[in-house]
C-alpha cells in the first residue's frame, strides 16, 4: 500500500522500461564500456545492470518461441512470457538506481523478481536471482569468481524450492552452468571467457533436456524454462561483448501484458460526513483496510475529498455512503485507459458493456470469455453482458475476468470460461469478487453457446446454472487446427502442418486436409444420429473455402441442418458442434 | 468415486486419489513438502514422503470431487504463483490420471520453510 499526498504523483502510475534512456543522465545508455578484445577482470554495479538489462532484452526477442515449446501440437503454452514479466518486473527495480553496487543491485533486482514472479518458471528464475543476491551481498564489485558462487549459489537456491527436483527442466541447465562457471573462472579471471563457457554450457545442458524429461522427447521440443535462462545468459554474454540488443519489433504485445498489470479503477468523490468524529485520518486508514491504494484525502471544511485506487468501485463507494453523502462521484477504469493510450484496448468494449441493464428484474448478468470478432457477436447476441477476449493462446488473466464481473450491472453473474484453461482464472476470480457469481465450466466455445442457450432470464441462479450445466453435457465439440511441430499424442503421430482434430478437447484424428479431418470427427461424434450440425470457420480460413467444406458436409448428411457461421478466431480453422 | 461402464463399475478410492495429488505436489516448485492437516501443538509438521497423503484430504460432494491440500512453501518464493501452480498441476495431473473434471483444488499453505544459510 502506498499512501500519497500529492495530486500529481498518481500520474506517475504506470512506469514503462525504457532501453537505452537511463534516467540517470551522466550514465552511458545501456551498453557495456569496455573495449572489444579487452580482459574484463570486475564489473561494477552499472555494468551488471546494463547486462540484466540486455537479458531482457534477448528474452523479448525469443519470448514467441519459447511460449510455442510447449508440450502438446496447438500452442498453449506462455513460458517465454512469464519469464519475460518477471525478469522486466526486476530490471524495473533497478533501472533507476544512481550509481548501485553490485551487491544492492542484485539485492533489489531479486526483490523485484520476487513480486513479479508469475508462473512457475517465474518463480525458479526469482529463486536464482535470489540466491545470486546472497552470494553477491556487500560486494562492489563482481570478479569472475564471484559470478561463478553466484551462479552456484543461485542454482542451489533454485533446487531447494522443491521436494523432487526434475531433471530436464531450467533447473539442470542453471547448475551446469554454474558448473561451467566455476571451471572457466578457476582457469582464468577473464569475464568474458567465462561467461562465453557458461553460454556454451547452458546451451548444451538445454539440447539435452529431451533425453533427461521423455515428455520433450515425446514431443520433439526442448524445455522451455530451460531455453529462457539460456536466452537470459546469452543477453548477458552479449552486452559483455559490447553488442547492443535491439528490443523485438512486438514489445508493443509485452506493453498490452504491463499495461494490465495496472488495473483497477481510479475512484474519486466528496463526503460530506453525518458525523463529526469522521476525520481524514480515520477514514484513510478504513479506506487502506479495504485494500486501496494511492490514497489521498484532503478536507476542506466539512467535506472530504478522497482519491482512491481500488480493484473494485463498489466496497469504497458503500464505505463512503455509510459514513455521510457522496458528491460529484467520478470513476475511472484505469486498465482501460492504459490500454487504450497504447492502442491495444479491444475496440468494441463500450459496445460490450450496456449502459444501464434492459430491464430491473433482471439482475443476473453474463459474462463469457470468446476469442474472434464473429464469435463474440454470437455471445453478444445471446444476450452475454460483457466479453472478455480471450482462448486457446491467450488466456484472460484472473483481473480481467474479474474487472468484467465488476462492470456487469447485475448483482448475481453467471460466468462462461469456453475453454478448460480459463476455468481456473474463472473460479479466482469468484472467490475475489464481492458479487455472486457463478462458473458454468464450459470447455469449448459450443458448450458455451448451449449453455446459454438453456439461459431462462426468469429462473433464479441456482436454476439457471443448473440448467446450463446440464446443457453443456448435451453438445459434442469438433475442433480443427494445424499441428505446429511434431509430436505423439494419445497415441496419434502428429507431423508439423498436419490437420488435427480434437474432439471434445481429445485429439483424435489427423489427416491431410481439414474436409478429411471434418469427416473423421464426424463420424466419432455420431454426426448421423444428430440434427443440427453448426461450424465456425476461422481466420485461417476463407469465406469460399467454408462454403465448400459445409456443402459436402450437407451432401454427407443430408438429414441433418448444417450451420455456418463466421467465427473468425484464430487458430482454430473450424469449431463445430453437433446436437 | 464410482464409475458406471457398460461392463460393470470402476471405483477409485480417495486413498488412491490422494497419493496421485500428493504425488503431483512434490513435482511443484516451491512446494517443499506436506503438512499434516491438524498442526501438531500449533506447529505443522514436514511429513515424509510416504506419508505424505496425510497432507491431502479428498471429498465428494453433490459428486463434485474437492481436493484440499495442506502444504509447506519455500520462504521466499511468491507464494500466490506455487499455490496456483500447485492447483493446476494437480488439477492436470488427476483429471488426466482419473479421466473425469476435478471440482476444486484448495491449497491450505500451512507454514514457510526457511533454508537460507546465512
Amino acid at each position: 500500500m502506498r499512501t500519497l499526498n500529492v495530486d500529481s504523483d498518481l500520474a506517475g502510475a504506470a512506469r514503462p522500461l525504457r532501453q537505452g534512456t537511463p534516467d540517470n543522465p551522466e550514465q552511458p545508455p545501456l551498453r557495456i564500456k569496455y573495449p572489444a578484445g579487452a580482459t574484463i577482470t570486475a564489473l561494477d554495479g552499472q555494468d551488471l545492470r546494463a547486462m540484466l538489462c540486455a537479458a531482457h532484452a534477448n528474452l523479448e526477442r525469443h519470448r514467441d518461441a519459447i511460449n510455442a515449446l510447449n508440450v502438446f501440437p496447438v500452442p498453449d503454452g506462455d513460458t517465454g512470457t512469464n519469464m519475460l514479466l518477471t525478469m522486466q518486473a526486476a530490471c524495473q527495480e533497478v533501472i533507476s538506481l544512481p550509481q548501485p553496487t553490485v551487491g544492492t543491485l542484485l539485492q533489489r533486482a531479486a526483490h523485484g523478481a520476487l513480486m513479479g514472479a508469475r508462473g512457475n518458471s517465474g518463480v525458479i528464475l526469482s529463486q536464482i536471482l535470489r540466491g545470486m543476491a546472497r552470494a553477491l551481498d556487500g560486494k562492489a564489485l563482481c570478479t569472475a569468481a564471484d559470478l561463478a558462487k553466484a551462479l552456484a549459489e543461485g542454482a542451489e537456491t533454485a533446487y531447494k524450492g522443491v521436494s523432487k527436483p526434475v531433471e530436464g527442466t531450467i533447473l539442470t541447465v542453471a547448475r551446469r552452468a554454474s558448473e561451467a562457471a566455476q571451471k572457466a573462472a578457476s582457469m582464468d579471471e577473464d569475464l568474458r571467457f567465462v561467461l562465453e563457457r557458461v553460454v556454451h554450457a547452458a546451451g548444451e545442458a538445454v539440447n539435452e533436456t529431451p533425453s533427461l524429461l521423455p515428455v520433450l522427447a515425446k514431443a520433439g521440443v526442448v524445455d522451455s524454462g530451460g531455453q529462457g535462462l539460456y536466452v537470459l545468459l546469452e543477453g548477458m554474454f552479449r552486452s559483455l561483448q559490447g553488442e547492443a540488443i535491439a528490443a523485438a519489433a512486438d514489445a508493443r504485445a509485452a506493453a498490452a501484458f504491463e499495461a494490465v498489470d495496472e488495473w483497477g479503477y481510479d475512484i474519486q468523490f466528496l463526503l460530506l460526513p453525518h458525523s463529526p468524529t469522521t476525520d481524514e485520518m480515520t477514514l484513510r486508514e478504513r479506506l487502506a483496510m479495504l485494500g486501496g491504494e494511492s490514497i489521498v484525502v484532503g478536507s476542506s471544511g466539512p467535506v472530504i475529498k478522497v482519491h482512491v485506487h481500488h480493484a473494485d468501485p463498489g466496497p469504497i463507494l458503500s464505505l463512503g455512503a455509510s459514513l455521510g453523502h457522496l458528491d460529484d462521484i467520478v470513476v475511472e477504469n484505469m486498465t482501460l485507459q492504459t490500454l487504450r493510450r497504447r492502442g491495444q484496448a479491444p475496440a468494441s468494449t463500450t459496445a460490450n458493456v450496456p449502459a444501464a441493464p434492459a430491464s430491473p428484474a433482471s439482475t443476473i448478468s453474463i459474462v463469457a470469455v470468446a476469442p474472434g470478432d464473429g464469435l463474440q457477436s454470437v455471445f453478444r447476441s445471446l444476450g452475454v453482458d460483457a466479453i472478455v477476449a480471450g482462448g486457446q493462446t491467450m488466456n484472460p488473466s484472473t483481473q480481467e475476468l474479474l474487472a468484467a464481473i465488476a462492470a456487469v450491472p447485475g448483482s448475481e453473474v453467471i460466468v462462461l470460461p469456453n475453454n478448460s484453461n480459463v476455468i481456473l482464472a474463472a473460479q479466482q476470480a469468484r472467490a475475489l469478487s464481492s458479487k455472486q457469481v457463478v462458473i458454468v465450466p464450459s470447455r469449448t466455445i459450443p458448450q458455451g453457446i448451449s449453455a446459454l442457450l438453456a439461459h431462462n432470464p426468469q429462473a433464479t441462479l441456482a436454476e439457471n446454472a443448473q440448467a446450463m450445466e446440464a446443457a453443456l453435457q448435451m453438445i459434442e465439440t469438433g475442433e480443427i487446427t494445424v499441428a505446429v511441430r511434431d509430436a505423439e499424442f494419445d497415441g496419434i503421430q502428429v507431423k508439423a502442418g498436419d490437420v488435427i482434430g480434437l474432439h471434445n478437447d481429445i485429439l483424435s484424428a489427423r489427416g491431410r486436409t481439414t474436409q478429411e479431418v471434418m469427416e473423421q470427427l464426424l463420424r466419432q461424434m455420431n454426426a448421423a444420429d444428430a440434427e443440427i450440425i453448426t461450424i465456425y470457420y476461422g481466420k485461417p480460413v476463407s469465406t469460399q473455402e467454408a462454403q465448400a467444406l459445409a456443402d459436402a458436409v450437407r451432401a454427407l448428411y443430408p438429414d441433418q441442418d448444417v450451420e455456418l457461421i463466421d467465427g473468425g478466431q484464430p487458430h482454430y480453422h473450424y469449431i463445430f458442434s453437433v446436437e | 468415486m464410482t464409475e458406471k461402464t457398460s461392463l460393470g463399475k470402476i471405483d477409485i478410492s480417495p486413498d488412491a486419489i490422494a497419493a496421485i495429488a500428493s504425488a503431483a505436489v512434490l513435482e511443484c516448485y516451491g512446494v517443499v513438502g506436506m503438512a499434516s492437516k491438524h498442526p501438531l501443538d500449533g506447529l505443522a509438521e514436514l511429513l515424509q514422503r510416504d506419508r505424505a497423503r496425510r497432507g491431502v484430504e479428498v471429498s465428494m460432494v453433490d459428486g463434485r470431487i474437492i481436493v484440499d491440500l495442506y502444504v509447506i512453501v519455500e520462504y521466499g518464493t511468491r507464494i500466490s504463483e506455487v499455490a496456483y501452480g500447485v492447483m493446476n498441476r494437480v488439477k492436470f495431473s488427476l483429471e488426466q490420471a482419473l479421466g473425469v473434471p476435478i471440482a476444486e483444488v484448495n491449497v491450505h499453505v500451512q507454514g514457510l520453510r526457511v533454508s537460507d544459510g546465512s
